[in-house]
């Protein structure tokens, strides 16, 4: 059921990284379910994308206007330390889970406009028009910013494999 | 120094250039060890991205089911306005107020419906108008060439996933000109050609479990007429006029009922 539920989640949660993604997404569902009759003949996901984008800027405002620190949930601990570990488990870590580890991390360090494009194209697999849509900026700056975004996070990648051989190989 | 292509090479590498656009690239990036060197990082870099980010993969059932929760509850309050404070206040409801509740189930599998159907359908679009696009390309149009509905027929069997309707109508200004098996929407789809004039008219074909077609439309100033017989959705796809589009669905229509008694 509601399969775009996994992109709305997906996109909230590289866009807010935290536990307020939850909160945006059902926002972002419940207004595309009172708002579906406007929608007639074009894109579903992206429209929901755009009303995801929405509901985290109005969240973003609000904390900004409240200075409140949201309560972080209990997967979201787990996440922050997958986010913030780089040292391999001598145990049981794979490189391959490192890799995955250390990816997760560079990519969340990304500015929130190279983030929001690169999980567009990359892992959403929209093309330009609809990021274009999505982002509320003209085609030019979706290239350019796909550009700027790629090239960032290959450099990260590249520095932390300068920085710790062992770590990613 | 960065070669002043590399914005259309990235474009290339999206998918993002007409075939002529990407041939041009293609030349240049063999002589532009730069541009070479771009597309193999921008082929990393989306391997990466794809198989080895793990953050946010799916969502947490729980989200699921609340949403869900929010939905139904949503959905069994009367009238279409409700008020932001509402939403914001939004409560979890005991688990069997949604699981028995009539109204909400019923909301449910509309949003089913609406916001589940609509992405089947509207890649489908694209890929239809993709279709009918490439076949007007050289030598893509007709895999077999015939005006006898005896030959294009059979060979759709061989060829395809589908039997669709197979017709001439000459007389009436559409002439059958042959068939094509074509892909998309994850099976071979039946393909008839039919010229009207100076017009290409295809007509798509494909085996499908939804009981809706989507509506008549206009991409890029094709037309898309759409009907079902059985469990058959045919699509004529063509820049002619309206009318006269509708002209071969109907005589196709007419086909399908004559051969259903």
């Amino acid at each position: 059921m509601l399969p775009h539920l996994d992109a709305a989640y997906r996109f909230a949660r590289w866009l807010s990284r935290s536990g307020d993604a939850d909160d945006i997404v059902q926002e972002a569902i419940l207004r595309a379910f009172r708002g579906f009759d406007a929608l007639r003949g074009s894109d579903v996901k992206a429209w929901l994308l755009t009303i995801v984008k929405n509901c985290h800027l109005t969240a973003l405002q609000q904390q900004r206007r409240h200075a409140s620190v949201p309560l972080p949930e209990e997967h979201d601990v787990q996440d922050g330390r997958a986010m913030i570990a780089t040292t391999p488990d001598p145990e049981s870590a794979s490189i391959r889970r490192d890799e995955k580890r250390t990816l997760d991390r560079l990519m969340s360090g990304l500015p929130e406009e190279h983030r929001e494009v690169l999980v567009l194209r990359e892992l959403e697999e929209m093309d330009y028009r609809e990021i274009a849509a999505v982002t509320n900026v003209p085609i030019g700056t979706v290239m350019s910013r796909l550009a700027r975004a790629r090239a960032a996070l290959k450099t990260r990648w590249l520095k932390e494999a300068e920085g710790a051989p062992n770590a990613v190989r | 120094m960065q070669c002043a292509e590399s914005l259309r090479v990235q474009a290339y590498f999206d998918g993002e250039l007409d075939a002529l656009s990407a041939a041009d690239i293609e030349r240049h990036s063999e002589t532009c060890a730069e541009c070479r060197a771009l597309l193999h990082d921008l082929g990393y870099v989306r391997a990466a991205l794809r198989q080895d980010l793990t953050y946010a993969s799916a969502p947490p059932p729980a989200l699921r089911a609340r949403i869900l929760r929010a939905l139904d509850e949503e959905s069994s309050v009367k009238g279409p306005l409700r008020n932001a404070a509402r939403l914001s206040g939004w409560r979890p409801r005991p688990f069997w107020v949604g699981a028995f509740s009539g109204i909400g189930s019923a909301a449910i599998a509309a949003i089913a419906f609406f916001v589940l159907a609509p992405p089947l359908i509207n890649p489908v679009l694209d890929e239809l108008v993709s279709a009918h696009v490439r076949s007007l390309m050289p030598d893509h149009l007709i895999d077999v060439v015939s005006t006898d509905k005896h030959t294009v027929k059979p060979w759709f069997a061989g060829h395809t996933d589908v039997s669709p309707v197979v017709a001439d109508f000459d007389q009436q200004g559409y002439r059958l000109v042959g068939g094509r098996a074509d892909y998309f929407d994850r099976q071979r789809a039946a393909v008839v050609v039919y010229r009207h004039g100076s017009h290409v008219i295809n007509v798509f074909s494909w085996a499908s479990d939804q009981r809706s077609v989507p509506e008549n439309t206009t991409r890029n100033g094709y037309h898309l007429a759409f009907w079902k017989s059985g469990n058959l959705v045919y699509c004529a796809v063509s820049d002619t006029a309206w009318d006269e589009l509708l002209g071969l669905v109907r005589l196709l229509q007419d086909v399908s009922t004559h051969d259903a008694r």
